[in-house]
């Protein structure tokens, strides 16, 4: 049985993202692989046993909250060493870094990835779209943040920023270093994006998965992406 | 103030956006223009993410016991339309107020009463936060002290606006989840929630209130709410059908009688999922400005009432749906055209939900 652990949506699921956990739930289901998912709240301890870890977006203080109750004894960085795929979106991105500073403080992230934020100047909302070197196609998703992430060494960006900000400097968005996978694109992505949903699942199996298809997936998806690459052509003109 | 009522007789006239034109006008003359007319009246204002406009039409039916009301046209909340309601001569205004816009409005024309009814997450594009909203609540709420504030706290977002507030009505419906409502808005702490009630070492709670009440739908609480501002005002109350404090119209289209009814975000799709549906339910999702960009609020959303009906999607974003709704194990047929998903219902009852601009342009 697949755990899929959905960490704090009521602190993190501002944009959505609780979505995620459905649509990995789901593709594994098509395959008969089963899966469940297990809701973390804030006052939950956190399992160790899961296979995947998802953190979503969230406001400022359901952040900090986040942060201070994952930090106890280390449990995500703990599975994370194991090889639990991680993904984390927007703020929770952001807390899995080694650190991140709001307009009022500095915050040490919990380390999984070696990135840092900082507050930007302005606001960065609205459709995005990524190329990563993990996929064929374009990942789409939509970005709503206003913070600034650099990557350190340690570390991959998810991919190059084909339209919107990303982590807002440098033209690409996310991070990512064996399992663990950081982005801004809500969406949510996992429904924008089967093909990065199945990867997250093989990655958790350790094995290849038998294709299967599920044309709406596909229809939905295909179509994020050339509305994407209509928004490339408007403005490069 | 003539020019710019001429103006609006004009757009009317060529048929442009006749509601609001004035207002604009007005205000790019007279940019002081609210404040000045706001001091010959008893300002009332509503404003909250759900319900504004039926609230503000049942309290302008209050009102109208006491004198000559003038009110906002339908869904036109921002300043321009507050000016515009304003350019009457009667004696009480009633003004539907954006969230962003009423620190500003409650500024320009020191109200009688503001009606504050929720904040929720809506339209995240423009508002990002919604305890971002909600400071901007709470500092000039605050400041206006003249103002009676009705609040229904069972909304600790709205509990936290009026925290500092010189007069206040609080309300509590016995108390009831709120979607968005995990971390305390006054100090950031985690929340304490036991059923419909929460309560904060900082003190914010809904157990304690002015006025307590029994728990119902959002029409119910809002129509209680309208009421409790016009006993403030000194009127006397008025009964209303639920329908009459729902963004729903029901009409004959193509020989079949649908039924719509408006859902712009989470808390009002979940409260519209709630209610009875037909067998053959069309659901129709654009991503304009007004309806929220952003799309991803559909996963916070529970679609399984629609367990065992005959759904249809349409829309710009009939696809975002469709796939939502699939993932819940609820099959649906995309459809090109309005049109054409009510030539697929079964039976001559439909229900619609839609969000905003597909229900100006397919209900009204």
């Amino acid at each position: 049985m697949l755990q899929i652990i959905r960490i704090h949506n009521e602190l993190l699921g501002t944009y959505g993202d609780r979505g995620n956990a459905d649509v990995l739930q789901f593709r594994a289901g098509l395959r008969d692989i089963k899966a469940k998912v297990i809701d973390v709240s804030y006052l939950d301890p956190l399992p160790k046993s899961g296979d995947i870890y998802l953190l979503g977006g969230a406001e400022d203080a359901a952040q900090l909250l986040s942060l201070t109750a994952l930090r106890k004894g280390s449990i995500l960085a703990h599975a994370a060493n194991k090889g639990a795929v991680v993904l984390a979106i927007c703020a929770g991105f952001q807390i899995i870094g080694t650190n991140y500073s709001t307009r009022d403080q500095e915050n040490a992230g919990l380390g999984l990835l070696d990135v840092t934020t900082t507050p930007g100047d302005r606001r960065l909302v609205g459709d995005i779209a990524v190329q990563s070197p993990l996929f064929t196609v374009p990942m789409t998703g939509f970005e709503n943040h206003s913070s600034v992430t650099t990557l350190g060494q340690d570390v991959q960006e998810f991919g190059t920023v084909i339209t919107g900000n990303g982590n807002g400097v440098a033209g690409i968005d996310g991070a990512i270093s064996n399992n663990i996978f950081g982005t801004y694109l809500h969406g949510p992505v996992l429904a924008r994006n089967p093909e990065f949903a199945d990867l997250l699942l093989e990655r958790a199996l350790g094995e290849a998965l038998p294709t299967v298809i599920d044309e709406l997936a596909d229809h939905y998806a295909h179509w994020r992406r050339n509305v994407a690459r209509r928004n490339v052509a408007k403005s490069s003109i | 103030m003539q020019v710019a009522k001429f103006a609006g007789f004009l757009s009317r006239a060529i048929g442009n956006q006749g509601e609001t034109l004035p207002g604009r006008i007005l205000l790019a003359l007279e940019p002081e223009a609210i404040s000045l007319l706001a001091q010959q009246k008893e300002v009332i204002l509503v404003s909250g993410t759900n319900g504004k406009t039926s609230t503000t039409r049942a309290i302008a039916t209050i009102v109208s016991q006491l004198g000559p009301v003038t009110t906002s046209s339908s869904g036109s909340n921002l300043s321009w339309g507050a000016a515009n309601a304003l350019m009457s001569d009667a004696p009480y205004a009633v003004l539907e107020i954006d969230e962003l816009h009423l620190p500003a409005v409650i500024a320009q024309t020191d109200p009688t009463v503001v009606l504050l009814l929720n904040l929720t997450r809506d339209q995240l594009h423009r508002m990002y936060e919604v305890k971002r909203v909600a400071d901007r609540w709470h500092v000039e709420c605050a400041e206006a002290v003249n103002t009676v504030f009705v609040a229904d706290i069972d909304d600790p977002f709205v509990n936290y606006s009026i925290a500092n507030a010189t007069n206040v009505v609080r309300v509590s419906f016995e108390g009831r989840l709120h979607p968005d409502g995990a971390v305390c808005p006054r100090c950031g702490e985690y929340l304490t929630w036991a059923g419909g009630h929460y309560s904060c070492s900082c003190g914010l709670t809904n157990k304690i209130s002015e006025l307590k009440f029994a728990d119902g739908s959002a029409a119910y609480r809002n129509a209680i709410l309208a009421n409790v501002v016009g006993e403030v005002l000194g009127a006397e109350p008025v009964e209303f059908e639920a329908s009459q404090l729902e963004r729903s119209i029901s009409k004959d289209v193509g020989g079949k009688r649908v039924h719509f009814r408006l859902t712009k975000n989470p808390a009002s799709w979940t409260e519209a999922l709630r209610s009875e549906l037909h067998e053959d339910v069309i659901l129709v999702l654009n991503a304009r400005q007004v309806d929220g960009i952003d799309t991803s609020w559909l996963w916070d959303v529970s679609f399984r009432a629609l367990q065992g009906h005959h759904v249809v999607v349409c829309g710009e974003r009939a696809l975002d749906i469709a796939y939502r709704i699939h993932v819940e194990g609820i099959p649906s047929t995309v459809s090109d055209t309005f049109e054409q998903a009510l030539a697929l219902a079964k039976g001559s009852e439909i229900s619609v939900l839609t969000a905003y601009t597909a229900f100006f342009e397919l209900a009204m």
